[in-house]
């Protein structure tokens, strides 16, 4: 759009705008990352290159420092690389890998600031003036930038200006720059080479085939020729970059839900291994939930295998939580029962569904539920164990509810629900009730109308009548008796009042006295 | 030199005197409800950080209901460091534990939690973890086979986690050993049930009848 205005309308005022004054002085941190090809195809000591296709021949793109020393050097073929050193790994450029190291760099990024933006292939950009207190002045925030991409085995080349093209470019030229002062742009930018601008070749070679050699150079020229015949587009940028013109940034947003693979270079089957891999999943699910102040309840483990199909894994918490250290004791539990069927090859962490978590005080004794401290657990704690042990559907708290039919005065409550039982505020009912149910009533056989379990009963109590569930498809009518057996054993009996079609008629038990 | 005792009380100190019966050794029981019976047990009550372990020919002869007491007591009692009271955890139970009945007793239900591992194995696994967890105030459990190195591990577990084991066991293995601190053998009869404390440690053996 802005591009065709350019062509139709020729610029009405090419005039230097005046820079804005805008309240909120922004500061902005780029990363430019130029190993990117090389680095998104892993981590290896073997001398490598990444080629591209160029007119149909394979080009070197990036060498590895190995392969530069043995003289492969970018732009030359494939075949010339090989022929210099024959064991050198060849990789394919991958524009999707690049694009999900890209993004996962960003997601740690999020950590310093709420804006990050990703600007082309390989230039990240950070708006960290609201950030500079927090982490202790810039000296610090940069120390700390570059010690965290140094950890991730990135190569970056780091610059800081007001605005964001200016800080691109500067990164670009790999100038360590850090301008502060929007005053100071101009002469910052001025010694840059053109090519930092990433502008098409063609308009470089003809901008150097004027003298100009640098963007001082460029700033120079007169604005309404530069604009004709370099297009506005160029003339914009320049204005950005300088802080003439507002440059806004959409700032990038990494899914809500948690979602990471790691692929290995080999086939692996050792469990220790593996636990490793995924304690490092873990760990960066826990940066991802921390920045968002979320936490989860639920994870999944995906373990691929070259032939078999994919093993799953699913923990689940009584709470939600983002500790590694936490997700990784659970992991422990349930790893030791899951059956492998061949050695992995990737492994994939999905987190489920999210919920702000306020952040918690941990220094107060009091506040915690904890009982005793040291090695013992709360109750939540105990219940994840046991049911990352034997599922989650087998462990479970109960609650009554309001209803007369005895087997619907109640009801489960799983894990997923929270250990907080809501108690439906149910009146005590003064009846006498078995503390033992069976799950379904027991047809219990009979000797002259008197029922029998190990011999003949005797009724003590009762007829109780529960007469209800008229209005859905499950009512009952009956009389329930306290019986005894003759060994001793009080039992909750009853008979069926309608003896019609399907509610037969006869001695049902239903419960124990326990 | 000979040194004779002048008075029992000289005797008593005698460190190589071992007394059958020394209520000050142990800590206070747990009341359990039923007078009678805390007449027999040490200290008063049930041993609260212990196992103990209850006989029974069928399930639902009053085995729940000797405890309910007791149990009721611990699901609301309040501790002296301001915690919550403990959870009640219930491994393996053979029926549905009725919520209903629960709450008649005086149970919070809002502090019971039930787990049905699917293996014996997973049975006393769980109860060791929820009696070493340090929050569960008692757990009963029903194991299909209990040997004398279970016992002792869910004894120390109990110990460990200051919480108080109630296995529940078939009368076969009245003849098997265990390291319960207290085994009960209940029978029941249309005339009433009869109790008998087998083994108590600091107790002594004694048949009880009309208990319940």
């Amino acid at each position: 759009m802005q591009q065709a205005l350019a062509f139709d309308t020729p610029p009405a005022a090419p005039r230097a705008p005046t820079a804005t004054a805008t309240a909120v002085q922004r500061l902005w941190f780029c990363i430019h990352l130029p190993n990117l090809a090389l680095e998104a195809c892993g981590v290896s000591k073997e001398a490598r290159v990444v080629v591209e296709e160029q007119h149909g021949i394979h080009r070197v793109l990036l060498a590895c420092p190995e392969a530069r020393a043995a003289g492969i050097q970018p732009g030359q073929s494939t075949n010339a690389a090989l022929a210099l050193l024959p064991t050198l790994h060849v990789e394919e450029r991958s524009d999707l890998r690049e694009q999900q190291l890209v993004e996962q760099l960003a997601t740690w990024l999020e950590q310093f600031t709420s804006v990050v933006s990703i600007a082309g292939r390989d230039v990240l950009l950070l708006e960290v003036a609201g950030s500079l207190r927090l982490y202790g002045g810039l000296p610090s925030l940069r120390q700390q930038l570059a010690a965290g991409l140094q950890q991730q085995g990135v190569e970056a080349s780091l610059a800081i200006a007001p605005t964001p093209l200016a800080a691109t470019w500067m990164a670009r030229a790999g100038r360590r720059a850090c301008v502060r002062e929007p005053a100071n742009i101009s002469s910052a930018l001025r010694s840059l080479p053109l090519d930092c601008l990433d502008w098409p070749g063609a308009i470089c070679e003809a901008i150097s085939a004027m003298g100009v050699t640098s963007v001082g150079d460029c700033l120079r020229l007169p604005r309404e020729g530069f604009a004709r015949r370099f297009g506005s587009q160029r003339l914009l940028q320049l204005d950005r970059a300088l802080g003439r013109l507002p440059d806004p940034r959409s700032s990038w947003r990494a899914p809500e839900r948690f979602c990471a693979d790691y692929e290995m270079t080999e086939e692996q089957s050792d469990r220790e291994a593996l636990f490793a891999i995924c304690h490092q999943l873990l760990r960066s699910l826990e940066r991802f939930l921390l920045t968002r102040q979320l936490g989860t309840q639920r994870l999944r483990f995906t373990f691929f295998h070259l032939r078999a199909p994919a093993t799953r894994v699913l923990l689940g918490g009584a709470e939600f939580e983002r500790r590694a250290e936490h997700w990784l004791d659970l992991l422990r539990i349930r790893f030791e029962r899951v059956a492998l069927p061949e050695p992995v090859i990737a492994v994939r962490l999905q987190g489920g569904r999210n919920q702000s978590m306020q952040a918690s005080s941990e220094c107060l004794a009091l506040q915690g539920k904890r009982r005793v401290s040291g090695s013992h657990y709360t109750m939540a704690q105990l219940a994840e164990r046991l049911a990352a042990r034997i599922g989650d559907q087998l462990v479970h708290s109960v609650t009554t509810v309001a209803e007369h039919r005895p087997q619907r005065a109640w009801r489960l409550q799983g894990l997923p629900d929270g250990l907080d039982v809501v108690s439906l505020a149910t009146a005590r009912q003064q009846l006498y009730r078995p503390l033992w149910l069976l799950p379904e009533p027991a047809l219990l056989p009979d000797e002259q109308g008197y029922p029998l379990h190990q011999g003949r009963l005797t009724l003590l109590e009762g007829p109780e009548r529960l007469e209800t569930g008229w209005w859905d498809d499950d009512g009952i009518a009956r009389d329930y008796y306290t019986a005894m057996n003759p060994r001793g054993l009080h039992l909750w009996v009853f008979r069926n009042r309608n003896r019609s079609q399907e509610r037969a008629a006869g001695w049902y038990l239903h419960g124990i006295f326990g | 030199m000979p040194h004779a005792p002048s008075s029992v009380e000289e005797l008593l100190e005698n460190p190589r005197l071992w007394r059958g019966r020394n209520p000050a050794q142990g800590m206070a029981g747990l009341a359990s409800g039923y007078e009678k019976l805390d007449r027999h047990l040490p200290g008063g009550g049930w041993p609260r950080h212990a196992l103990t372990e209850i006989l029974t020919e069928h399930y639902g002869i009053g085995e729940l209901r000797l405890l309910m007491p007791a149990l009721a007591f611990l699901s609301t009692e309040e501790s002296a460091d301001f915690s919550e009271p403990g959870w009640i955890a219930w491994v393996a139970p053979p029926f549905q534990p009725y919520p209903p009945a629960l709450q008649q007793w005086g149970i919070d239900l809002s502090r019971m939690l039930i787990v049905r591992p699917k293996t014996d194995k997973e049975v006393l696994w769980s109860a060791e973890q929820a009696l070493s967890s340090g929050s569960c105030a008692a757990v009963l459990l029903w194991p299909e086979r209990l040997d004398d190195q279970c016992s002792r591990r869910l004894q120390l577990a109990a110990e460990k986690g200051g919480s108080w084991a109630i296995a529940f066991r078939p009368l076969a293995a009245r003849a098997e050993p265990s390291a319960a601190a207290l085994r009960i053998e209940m029978r029941a009869s249309t005339s009433g049930t009869r109790l008998s404390i087998l083994k108590s440690r600091g107790g002594r053996p004694a048949v009880l009848h009309d208990v319940l």
